[in-house]
């Protein structure tokens, strides 16, 4: 009994150095927490279109086909380090659908920012109360989710997307 | 030129240190050499350091650590802070006071050679694996490749006198751990013939907790007017990574009182020395690889903290392997009676490792959970303080009568005394809490601080004769930590349950009220400094129209980092601290946050007077 | 040991005095909120609760508690909502489940097993 407490400080010992080799080898980010919705239905939301107000996009719309919803507003200076890539997204995978959706912003300014950058997204919705994005947990811009044909969220991306992100974690899911 | 002699007196620290203990599996040295070797080693590591330091206060851009953490126009003050300011310098400062320790135990006298120089090897060894760490992955003295006329500058945060005495200090106190750590070490490896180290350890591990106190403490102090929420304490990891050591060594400290009662707790007290170097390390690791967010800034490399956990590793598993191979024999067996001075010491010493593993546990927590599950959770002060504080109480309770129990037997002197004193305070606070706000917690802490200060003051009277000289003073100078700790409590229990908040939008020349002290918005000023940009707001506190005092709270802007910083302004009265936060301008208002923190000053007075009771210890003979 | 048993007596009774009282203190809205959101992270600060920091994410958060407050939504819930968007991350306080037992259970078990310890060692002497 006495001889296995005096092994006790070793074994947690060994323990706590497992764990934490296994977290500094993961590469993991403390400022990007994985998202509590992956393989989780989309949330249920509204969102009037930027350039028509009459017209609107709802979660059923998104069923049956691949989505790439992402966050973005013409004051974020990192969704503009973004943007040509979503291009890039839009003419090789015709068939993805990408719905940008404006975070908290003026109209004006996010069509300015349209005009000028030009714009990717099949449909541009508008979220100026940042209501659909509390619905997403979104934090922080960009941030980037890809939903599948179930309507299932299948990934989730914070921060500005990179060729190499594109390349290994988006295009194997599309 | 400067960051050459540094990096070249390091080299040769770590080589003089690698010979030192490479030597001595074949040959005997002499003492002489022994300690010469020693100190030519601790002197080189120290001359490495201000070789750094030199280099900041110059401004020596040629060095690229100087380059990327400081500016020419910084105030002087600043320079030399800055040395230790980034991952790379506090390392370097982490070593030198490893290097410190070596050389301050290197000079005691009458304690067997064998035991003080195995000490010291363990102590080289120690240096030489941070040493290694600071040349292969944290080097202070590479060279720019590029000439450049002026550096990055400072984080503004860092910019700020606490940088100056906080690092210094806690690095005092966690490292000088690592002596104890050696002497433990040396005596399990001594075969446990020699009970000097028991004396020797009890003057180390003083002076490290005393230090570390010191250090957290000023810590606490920097964040209560740096971070400006009005808050001391937070739960954040990089306090309860402080606070491990700090329990474990307060710990270690009585348990080696009770060497004092003739009862030894070898096995215990070997143990706790270890662990108190292991959390050291382990606290350094957290830190230094970023691993854990914190609202308390830091230069962090996951790379680096590889090394550092293989250190972590090396050095705790060596601990803790010899503990198992070299166990020490049982000692005596303890007296240990339903309530006596040995129960009450061990019980307190099991409610302190509870509560570091506690705190330890919640820490890595998060870390263990996303490696098994890949979600991330967060523990942080709710959870530590549903746990942590509960465990501690019947210790604080435990605390409060120790100083009446006996070492032999179960009575208890002034036994009526004691309870009688205990039924008044808590009926008074009691009573007192009906007409004031109500709250269990903030009833509970105030009667334990009343309750431990009147007790020790009892135990100070009856003890005393009336000979008043320092040998008194160290007579009760437990009583005397324990009254420091009574006053942090009713610090600590006031200012966080009955603090109160006030949000107000004002403008220049308004006047508001609150809890009897009117308060006006004198103006607003936008200065230039030499470094940044400060925006004041003036307030101009008076009491019955009379004039107390003059408050600025404001922001800072620094250009250079395009970084802005709060900064508070706090009126300090004995019995609480008005703090002042200033917020953005809208509608021409200015939000204006005002914290009422109603005895805050008590919790800095409890820990000077710990802080000083411990430097009484240490002078003790 | 008379007179320990009177402390514990004493110290007992006063506790329980405290406990009861404070059921029946009713708290407000502003209460409430300032309770539940301290105990909630600020996701785009460093480590900060959403009650002490001024993040523009935070007063979102802190309108939301509030409107679920006033549609008499309960603690209990409100976390719920919160954890199914952004996680349990969010929570400074772990919620009681699968993954956290051992974290809660912990300090308890380190604190029978040493009462064991404790009785063990006074009964032998």
């Amino acid at each position: 009994m006495n001889r296995l407490i005096i092994f006790l400080p070793l074994l947690i010992l060994l323990m706590i150095c497992f764990f934490v080799l296994m977290y500094l080898l993961s590469n993991k980010d403390p400022n990007k927490p994985p998202s509590a919705l992956i393989n989780k239905n989309v949330p249920i939301f509204i969102s009037k279109s930027l350039y028509d107000s009459d017209y609107v996009i709802k979660s059923e719309d998104l069923k049956n086909k691949k989505v790439l919803i992402n966050f973005f507003a013409s004051w974020c200076i990192p969704c503009k380090v973004e943007h040509p890539l979503l291009f890039e997204i839009s003419k090789s995978y015709p068939d993805v659908y990408l719905l940008g959706l404006n975070h908290k912003d003026k109209s004006n300014d996010a069509k300015n920012y349209l005009s000028q950058d030009g714009n990717p997204y099949d449909f541009v919705g508008v979220d100026s109360d940042g209501m659909i994005a509390l619905e997403f947990g979104v934090f922080g811009l960009p941030e980037t989710f890809l939903i599948n044909e179930n309507g299932k969220i299948v990934y989730k991306f914070m921060g500005p997307l990179t060729k190499e992100i594109i390349k290994n974690e988006i295009i194997p899911l599309l | 030129m400067s960051s050459l002699i540094g990096f070249a007196s390091l080299v040769l620290a770590i080589l003089f240190n690698a010979y030192l203990i490479f030597s001595n599996f074949f040959i005997k040295n002499n003492g002489k050499v022994f300690n010469l070797f020693i100190r030519t080693s601790s002197v080189l590591t120290i001359i490495s350091f201000f070789s750094l330091m030199f280099a900041y206060v110059v401004s020596d851009f040629s060095n690229f650590n100087v380059f990327q953490n400081s500016h020419s126009e910084k105030p002087l003050i600043y320079k030399i802070s800055g040395t230790w300011g980034n991952h790379e310098g506090s390392m370097l400062l982490w070593v030198s006071i490893l290097s410190i320790y070596g050389l301050l135990f290197s000079f005691t006298k009458n304690i067997d050679l064998k035991f003080k120089q195995e000490t010291l090897l363990i102590q080289s060894s120690i240096h030489i694996l941070f040493g290694l760490f600071i040349i292969f992955t944290s080097n202070p003295f590479l060279i720019n490749s590029v000439i450049v006329e002026e550096g990055l500058g400072l984080n503004p945060i860092l910019q700020d006198p606490g940088l100056a005495v906080h690092p210094p200090i806690l690095y005092a106190g966690y490292v000088g751990y690592s002596i104890v750590f050696s002497q433990a070490i040396a005596s399990l490896l001594n075969h446990n013939k020699n009970k000097d180290w028991i004396s020797v350890a009890k003057k180390w591990s003083l002076i490290s907790w005393t230090f570390l106190t010191a250090g957290i403490a000023l810590g606490s102090y920097w964040a209560y007017y740096e971070l400006g929420w009005g808050g001391w304490w937070f739960w954040d990891p990089v306090e309860n990574i402080s606070l491990m050591p700090w329990i474990a060594g307060l710990a270690l400290v009585h348990s080696l009182l009770m060497a004092k009662g003739e009862q030894l707790l070898k096995k215990w007290i070997i143990f706790l020395s270890i662990l108190c170097f292991s959390l050291s390390i382990f606290g350094t690791f957290l830190v230094r690889s970023g691993i854990l967010t914190s609202v308390h800034s830091f230069a962090s490399d996951a790379s680096r903290g590889l090394f550092i956990l293989l250190i972590f590793f090396i050095i705790t598993g060596f601990g803790f392997l010899i503990f198992l191979l070299k166990t020490p024999e049982s000692s005596k067996p303890i007296n240990f009676l339903f309530i006596n001075k040995a129960s009450a010491l061990v019980i307190n010493n099991i409610l302190m490792i509870i509560a570091t593993l506690t705190i330890l546990l919640g820490t890595i927590y998060p870390i263990i959970v996303e490696v098994l599950t890949n979600d991330r959770i967060s523990v942080g002060g709710p959870y530590f303080n549903s746990t942590v504080i509960p465990i501690m109480i019947p210790g604080f309770l435990l605390m409060s009568i120790a100083p009446i129990l006996s070492w032999q037997t179960n009575k208890v002197r002034n036994a009526r005394l004691y309870v009688l004193g205990f039924v008044v305070i808590s009926f008074i606070v009691l009573i007192q809490s009906y007409f004031s706000t109500f709250n269990t917690w903030g009833v509970l802490g105030l009667i334990l601080g009343i309750w431990i200060i009147l007790a020790s003051c009892i135990s100070i009277i009856s003890s005393s004769k009336i000979n008043y000289d320092f040998k008194l003073l160290q007579k009760i100078n437990p009583y005397i930590a324990h009254i420091g700790v009574g006053v942090a409590i009713i610090g600590i229990t006031c200012s966080s349950v009955f603090k109160n908040e006030y949000e107000l939008n004002i403008n220049e020349g308004d006047k508001f009220q609150i809890e009897n002290t009117m308060i006006s918005l004198e103006k607003i000023e936008m200065t230039n400094e030499i470094n940044f940009q400060a925006l004041r707001a003036n307030f101009l506190i008076e009491k019955n129209k009379k004039i107390v005092a003059r408050i600025k709270a404001g922001k800072n802007y620094y250009p250079v980092s395009k970084m802005i910083t709060t900064e508070a302004g706090i009126f300090h009265q004995w019995y609480r601290d008005i703090y002042f936060i200033v917020g953005d301008q809208k509608d021409n208002n200015w939000f204006v946050k005002v914290y009422i923190n109603p005895f805050v000053s008590f919790i800095w007075v409890g820990v000077l007077i710990m802080v000083l009771s411990g430097f009484i210890g240490i002078s003790k003979r | 040991m008379k007179s320990y048993l009177s402390y514990k007596i004493v110290f007992i009774t006063i506790y329980f005095i405290f406990l009861s009282l404070e059921i029946f203190a009713n708290t407000t809205l502003e209460e409430k909120v300032k309770k539940l959101t301290l105990e909630l992270r600020c996701m785009t600060c460093q480590n900060q609760s959403i009650y002490d920091s001024e993040a523009e994410f935070s007063n979102d958060i802190k309108k939301i508690v509030r409107s679920k407050f006033k549609e008499g939504k309960s603690e209990k819930e409100i976390k719920q909502f919160l954890v199914e968007r952004y996680g349990e991350y969010i929570l400074f306080k772990p919620l009681l489940n699968y993954k956290n037992w051992f974290l809660w259970a912990f300090p308890f078990i380190l604190l029978v097993f040493s009462l064991f310890f404790i009785s063990y060692k006074i009964r032998k002497n």
